[in-house]
């Protein structure tokens, strides 16, 4: 009886670290269910998740990276660890693409470097060579990896690019342009008692940062969910926000404006669904996010100016018409 | 876009800078990747000092060799010493800059320098709308490198892919552009090799004569009657050398006239410096904006 509740003490996790990168598919139109699965099938043996509602939602089987390097930590503590990132790409209507990398980690493992067959039956755990300094960890993967330390990011992008080379399937004749984004989250176990707040912010190279407590026994997978689908609201928002940022009325028939809005409405104003696959458990997390900052509050307001804009360029128009 | 020389000292780099920041100012996102491997000089011409110490391990060439997993980027607008750049006028696009290494180097290119290249150029894809790559002059790894990417089995086949040959307006120059595109070690050839269609390729290729005196300017006014007609002839012979070769007339995409400014200072040329201090000719500011719409512009390309 002893083994195997050893077993479960050493494979208990007590961190997990991740990153998402978020970039509109480079196609003209959004493309349907097949060419989705077609893209997302990275391994023969497994098949590509579909899902139709709330949205579609097209999940990539997960890939695994072995890794033995060191974990990026903040104060030059050296730790190794030894593992498996998982990696998984998931497609949002066809239309925004995204790619996670993450690691759960225990809190101390063998003081030597086990045979691969150990660290292979543990997938997406990468387990201290030594004992494991979370704080450490957690403050040095949020701020950045250095030279020579694991860089999960490298690892989304990876699948990113190795998506977007599919030349038979896309056509790289985006109808806006947009700028990737890469979301950066760690997770701790919440202590007893402690609220579940999500801390999120922007780092001075674009990168966003998340930094959260979930209950006790949330499984990786469902922290990185989470986190694709925060990755993705951003993202929404930060593209929307953008190009709003960047729009001259001023222009005679209105016509400049109506190049920018008119993608927005074809591609991105029905992608607005937060929480559709995020585990229950975790409806408190999302739910402290619409307090402050906000999202949900910041793309009602944006929407509602695109729409607004475009009533007024009509009216402008026919106005126009009628005069003449 | 990719812009290639015969030889150096071309204006290559100084005029796909300019040509760059032409499409910016029109509200383009534009991103200009510095693959002059061995002389990266378009941190000089966008005034960005700093950067040359700051790509050392991190540009261009360190990514192609797969030693850093992102190469770095500068923002030109906030980034620029340039007194004029600095403010970025609205309704502006992105310009951001890809420098390479200090000491890059030629290298030789293998299948994963390829994939990088690929991927990179496919990821700018999403966020720019012209990408605007600066090999270094004559045939090098890096136009190879181009060359095979862009064919239809190389991965960055479907994109719109264009080049610019740069060269000056003499009989040496002339020559030697139209070896670098026609000749046997040249694009034409080359590209073939690697899977390309000899009438699509030929078809995406255009010349910039560079630095091209223009006799009827003020600036030949005082030259005596002899000269003048000297200059004529030599002019009227290069025209003939150049159509005989087929890079004649109706294979320039345009011809950047001899500016002073950039006889002494690689640089931009700003609408300031035409209209505010006077130092540029009004001629080289309007010629650098018909080379940035051209680019685009489909009636100058295509089967001739």
């Amino acid at each position: 009886m002893s083994a195997p509740e050893e077993e479960s003490r050493d494979t208990e996790t007590v961190l997990a670290c991740g990153e998402v990168r978020t970039c509109l598919l480079p196609t003209r139109d959004a493309v349907d269910e097949q060419v989705a699965e077609r893209l997302l099938r990275l391994r023969a043996d497994e098949r590509v998740r579909l899902s139709r509602r709330p949205n579609r939602h097209a999940v990539s089987p997960d890939i695994l990276t072995g890794v033995d390097c060191r974990l990026p930590t903040a104060g030059g503590a050296k730790i190794r660890a030894v593992g498996t990132v998982t990696a998984r790409a998931a497609l949002v209507e066809g239309r925004v693409l995204q790619a996670t990398a993450h690691f759960a980690a225990p809190a101390d493992g063998p003081d030597r470097r086990q045979p691969w067959g150990y660290y292979l039956v543990r997938p997406g755990v990468l387990v201290p060579v030594g004992r494991l300094a979370r704080q450490a960890v957690v403050k040095g993967f949020l701020t950045g990896q250095q030279q020579d330390e694991l860089d999960v990011g490298s690892v989304a992008e990876s699948l990113l690019a190795r998506i977007s080379r599919q030349h038979r399937l896309l056509d790289y004749d985006t109808p806006l342009n947009t700028t990737d984004t890469s979301l950066r989250w760690a997770a701790l176990p919440a202590a007893d008692g402690e609220p579940a707040a999500p801390h999120f912010t922007v780092a001075d190279d674009g990168r966003r940062v998340v930094e959260l407590r979930l209950p006790r026994g949330t499984s990786p997978a469902a922290a990185a969910t989470l986190c694709e689908d925060l990755a993705l609201h951003d993202w929404l928002l930060t593209t929307v926000a953008d190009k709003l940022d960047g729009l001259r009325l001023g222009s005679a028939d209105g016509r400049a404006a109506l190049k920018v809005l008119r993608p927005l409405v074809d591609h991105l104003l029905h992608l607005w669904m937060p929480q559709a696959r995020v585990d229950r458990t975790l409806n408190a997390l999302w739910q402290e996010l619409e307090e402050t900052p906000g999202f949900s509050r910041q793309w009602t307001s944006l929407a509602q100016r695109i729409r607004d804009q475009l009533a007024v360029q009509l009216l402008t128009r026919s106005d126009a018409l009628t005069a003449s | 876009m990719f812009a290639a020389s015969d030889k150096g000292g071309t204006g290559r780099s100084v005029t796909s800078a300019n040509l760059a920041y032409h499409r910016a100012l029109d509200g383009d996102d534009v991103c200009y990747l510095d693959f002059d491997f061995g002389s990266p000089t378009a941190a000089a011409v966008f005034d960005l000092p700093d950067v040359l110490s700051e790509a050392e391990g991190r540009g261009l060439h360190s990514y192609l060799k797969g030693k850093t997993g992102e190469p770095l980027r500068v923002d030109v607008w906030s980034r620029t010493e340039h007194p004029v750049l600095r403010s970025r006028p609205g309704g502006s696009g992105r310009l951001v800059l890809l420098p390479g290494d200090r000491t890059g180097g030629e290298f030789v290119t293998d299948e994963e320098n390829l994939h990088r290249c690929v991927d990179l150029v496919l990821r700018l894809k999403r966020e720019f709308d012209v990408i605007i790559v600066d090999l270094s002059a004559g045939r090098s790894y890096a136009m190879d490198l181009a060359l095979a990417a862009t064919s239809p089995r190389g991965g960055l086949g479907r994109l719109k892919t264009r080049w610019l040959v740069y060269h000056r307006w003499t009989r040496q120059h002339v020559m030697a552009a139209a070896e670098l595109v026609y000749g046997k070690q040249g694009i034409v050839q080359a590209g073939v090799a690697m899977g390309h269609e000899t009438d699509a390729l030929s078809a995406s290729i255009r010349f910039v004569r560079a630095a091209v005196p223009n006799l009827d300017s003020p600036m030949w006014s005082q030259v005596s009657a002899a000269q003048y007609a000297w200059m004529r002839q030599c002019d009227t012979q290069l025209e003939e050398i150049a159509a005989a070769r087929g890079i004649g007339k109706t294979r320039v995409l345009s011809s950047i006239p001899l500016e002073p400014v950039l006889q002494w200072q690689e640089r931009l040329i700003t609408d300031e410096d035409v209209h505010d201090r006077r130092i540029a000719n009004v001629e080289t500011w309007q010629k650098m904006g018909e080379l940035a719409q051209r680019l685009t512009e489909d009636k100058h390309w295509g089967q001739l």
